[in-house]
């Protein structure tokens, strides 16, 4: 447990000092300022465009950076061969993915949550009501944030950080396209092609399920049973795509 | 003087950048009608992402809007988008209210119409949108029960939890005998109190038309108006018929 | 097996390894270790000395557990690797970390406490010079500053067993003579020591073991002074004469 807590603080530190994410996460606070321009070409409209767009904002930024720093977070370790200091010492390779997955959880916690506590602020600012939705939608965004983070840890365990950051970016589409999927099973192109796009919808995550920013501009009404319902299925998911990476980890070699 | 020189280039190339932006605002132009993607196409694409997409098709119709409203006059794809929309986001009030003046400018006023009853079936929490239709059955209209639909519409308004208190007295008002031009500036009122800066536009067109044009007349027939909407609107409603209060 | 020494009970060994990879997209097969006996005695220092690609860094990692052997069994007589230091050929670490950070973070996968992990990281910059560049981020440090923090992370836990992967690699003179005052210091405190080099003169000096690793194989192991006694004129001839004298994979001779 306190190689898990020293791997997921050190990634912690070695992620929060990066540069590039202060960079990305500036480049998301002018893009939720720049809501306020969009505000005052929207008719009165002001508060529903700055939380939507700024939402939208959230997401992207928070996808992106967990997409790229995700992948390099074990890949590096391999590359550099900092992973030869690490499984030197008496740590487990299982305690290593979730202590990484932690660490930058913890990162883009404080990211995501910036970003959705400024967001929140500058909707208090413009109004237009149900602001404190901003907030729960910004702890949904997070959970599929680290969804990203665990498929990506998974893919980076199995090839280059590159391909593993554009892979993660892909799921993450395709898990905002989930349901697409099974209507091609409907199509009727055959007992083959059913099987097969059930088999591709159960393996992706399904993003969609759950519409958090139409929440937050009163387009519907929270159901907080299928909220909680999600959040879990998205905690599974992860942790299923950690086992897998854990997995893959231990049978490897350096 | 190499500083010198990559100084010079450095001017130049910004005044090429920003030069060649400013040259362009005919190109920047935009087309009359334009492609519209039905709102199925976006509910499959991107479920999650419906009102982010609704809004920023808002946006594209308010400055689709604004500018051939000012120009040409052309607003072929108004009715597409105000769909598109209102499809999306069914719940976005403010894009019924937007749409159906943008569709009685299109010459559309049945489309508008249609629209505020899909609209108030889909808020029926909400007094913005039948009260608009009680105003559109009302200006637009054809037939001989036309006031009873809007009185109709008005009720329904006013009906709805937290709505004020004047749209009911509209109802009653527009169902009883004469006094039309009076009728005619209190539903207009209520289009001032509620409307964006368009439809605010457009009532005090309307209003300066329809209030005598006598001053001590006018300030008592502005007066009358006054039940018909929040106290803060109707002093800027004064400030912008220019009469002194 | 090879025993290199016979008065000390042996630490550390290696009976029969092979150890075979699969490389690349046409999946090669490529046997990098044909049956490496190697045993390294309690309290000895033992240099590994070979030409590249002999194989050397493969042994350590399987003494590691970073690979599995193919076949052959390996056997550690300390409690896991709790007891093991080892350092990396050219170690890169984490580049926002401070040196202090570093070491503390691994005095923690050791499981010390916070505030021992920190007093020992203090007590190591000490030993390795390090002192003044406690708090400078690790990507601002030289390769001799990266390869001393790196053997100072290899003796976080005191371990009985240490393993350097050339640990004079990048270092100026003076940071040589520190890390083999350090390996001496080991020495002297009956710590096991294993280290790969291709310098034959820091072998003679502080060895007491010498193994000579060529093609996946130890081809001859035992104390330095039967070394010399085998070839009086120094280990240089001698190793020319062991692994077949191929100059162009022979390992430097001087620094």
């Amino acid at each position: 447990m306190t190689q898990v807590a020293a791997i997921a603080l050190n990634t912690f530190r070695e992620t929060v000092r990066d540069r590039v994410l202060t960079v990305i996460a500036l480049f998301a606070l002018l893009m939720i300022v720049a809501g306020l321009w969009l505000g005052s070409i929207s008719l009165e409209q002001g508060g529903r465009m700055m939380k939507d767009f700024g939402l939208v904002a959230v997401t992207a930024f928070g996808v992106i950076i967990a997409a790229f720093i995700a992948a390099t977070l074990v890949r590096k370790e391999v590359e550099k061969r900092t992973v030869f200091v690490l499984f030197s010492k008496p740590v487990s390779r299982g305690g290593f993915v979730v202590g990484k997955f932690l660490g930058l959880a913890a990162t883009l916690g404080v990211v995501v949550g910036g970003m959705g506590l400024f967001l929140f602020l500058m909707t208090l600012a413009v109004g237009g009501g149900a602001s404190g939705m901003v907030l729960v939608a910004t702890a949904l965004i997070y959970l599929q944030v680290l969804t990203v983070v665990a498929v990506v840890v998974f893919f980076s365990t199995i090839t280059s950080a590159i391909l593993s950051s554009m892979l993660g970016l892909g799921v993450f589409v395709a898990g905002q396209l989930s349901h697409n999927v099974l209507s091609l099973s409907r199509i009727g192109a055959g007992a083959v092609t059913e099987a097969a796009s059930w088999v591709v919808f159960v393996l992706i995550p399904n993003f969609s399920a759950v519409d958090v920013k139409a929440a937050a501009v009163g387009e519907q009404t929270v159901d907080w049973g299928a909220v909680a319902l999600w959040g879990v299925y998205l905690v599974a998911y992860m942790t299923v795509a950690l086992i897998g990476a854990a997995f893959v980890m231990r049978r490897k070699e350096f | 003087m190499r500083r010198a020189l990559v100084a010079l280039l450095a001017v130049a190339c910004v005044a090429l950048v920003v030069g060649y932006q400013v040259t362009r605002p005919e190109q920047a132009a935009g087309k009359p009608r334009v492609f519209v993607p039905s709102a199925s196409f976006f509910e499959d694409f991107s479920p999650a992402f419906r009102t982010s997409i609704a809004d920023a098709y808002y946006l594209y119709l308010v400055q689709y809007y604004g500018e051939h409203i000012k120009t040409d006059q052309r607003l072929d794809s108004v009715p597409d988008l105000v769909t598109l929309i209102t499809d999306l986001s069914p719940r976005f009030v403010k894009a019924y209210q937007f749409g159906t003046f943008a569709l009685l400018d299109a010459g559309e006023p049945g489309a508008a119409y249609e629209l505020l009853k899909r609209g108030a079936e889909a808020n029926r929490d909400d007094y913005h949108v039948p009260a608009l239709a009680g105003f559109l059955v009302y200006a637009f209209g054809q037939g001989e029960d036309k006031l009873q639909i809007a009185a109709d519409w008005y009720a329904r308004a006013a009906a709805v939890e937290g709505a004020p208190a004047y749209l009911g007295r509209l109802a009653a008002t527009l169902t009883a005998k004469g006094g039309e031009r009076e009728k005619a500036a209190l539903m207009w009122a209520q289009v001032y109190a509620d409307g964006d800066k368009y439809s605010r536009e457009k009532a005090v067109a309307a209003l300066d038309e329809l209030l005598p044009a006598d001053p001590a007349e006018r300030a008592a027939g502005l007066a009358a108006l006054r039940e018909a909407m929040p106290a803060e609107r109707f002093d800027m409603l004064r400030d912008d018929l220019g009469v002194g209060g | 097996m090879t025993p290199i020494t016979t008065s000390t009970p042996p630490l550390a060994s290696l009976r029969a390894v092979t150890k075979t990879v699969v490389t690349g997209l046409r999946r090669r097969r490529v046997t990098i270790l044909k049956g490496v006996d190697l045993t390294v005695g309690r309290g000895d220092v033992v240099g590994l000395v070979g030409p590249n690609g002999a194989g050397k860094t493969t042994t350590v990692k399987v003494l590691l557990g970073l690979m599995r052997p193919t076949t052959g069994e390996v056997d550690l007589a300390v409690e896991g690797l709790g007891d093991v230091g080892y350092l990396p050929e050219n170690p890169y670490f984490y580049d926002y970390l401070s040196g202090r950070e570093f070491l503390a973070f691994c005095g923690r996968l050791f499981g010390m406490g916070g505030r021992a992990a920190e007093e020992r990281a203090t007590e190591l910059l000490a030993d390795v010079g390090l002192t003044d560049a406690a708090g400078v981020h690790l990507r601002k440090y030289s390769k001799g500053m990266l390869q001393r923090i790196g053997i100072a992370q290899a003796l976080v836990n005191d371990p009985q067993l240490v393993l350097l992967d050339e640990p004079m690699t990048g270092l100026d003179p003076i940071g040589r003579l520190e890390v083999k005052g350090i390996i001496q210091r080991l020495h002297d405190q009956g710590r096991t020591v294993l280290f790969n080099s291709h310098i034959l003169a820091d072998v003679e000096e502080l060895c007491t073991g010498i193994a000579v690793m060529k093609a996946g194989r130890i081809v001859w192991a035992g104390t330095v002074e039967r070394a010399l006694a085998e070839s009086p004129d120094g280990l240089e001839p001698f190793f020319m004469r062991v692994v077949g004298g191929d100059g162009a994979s022979a390992p430097e001779a001087t620094p």
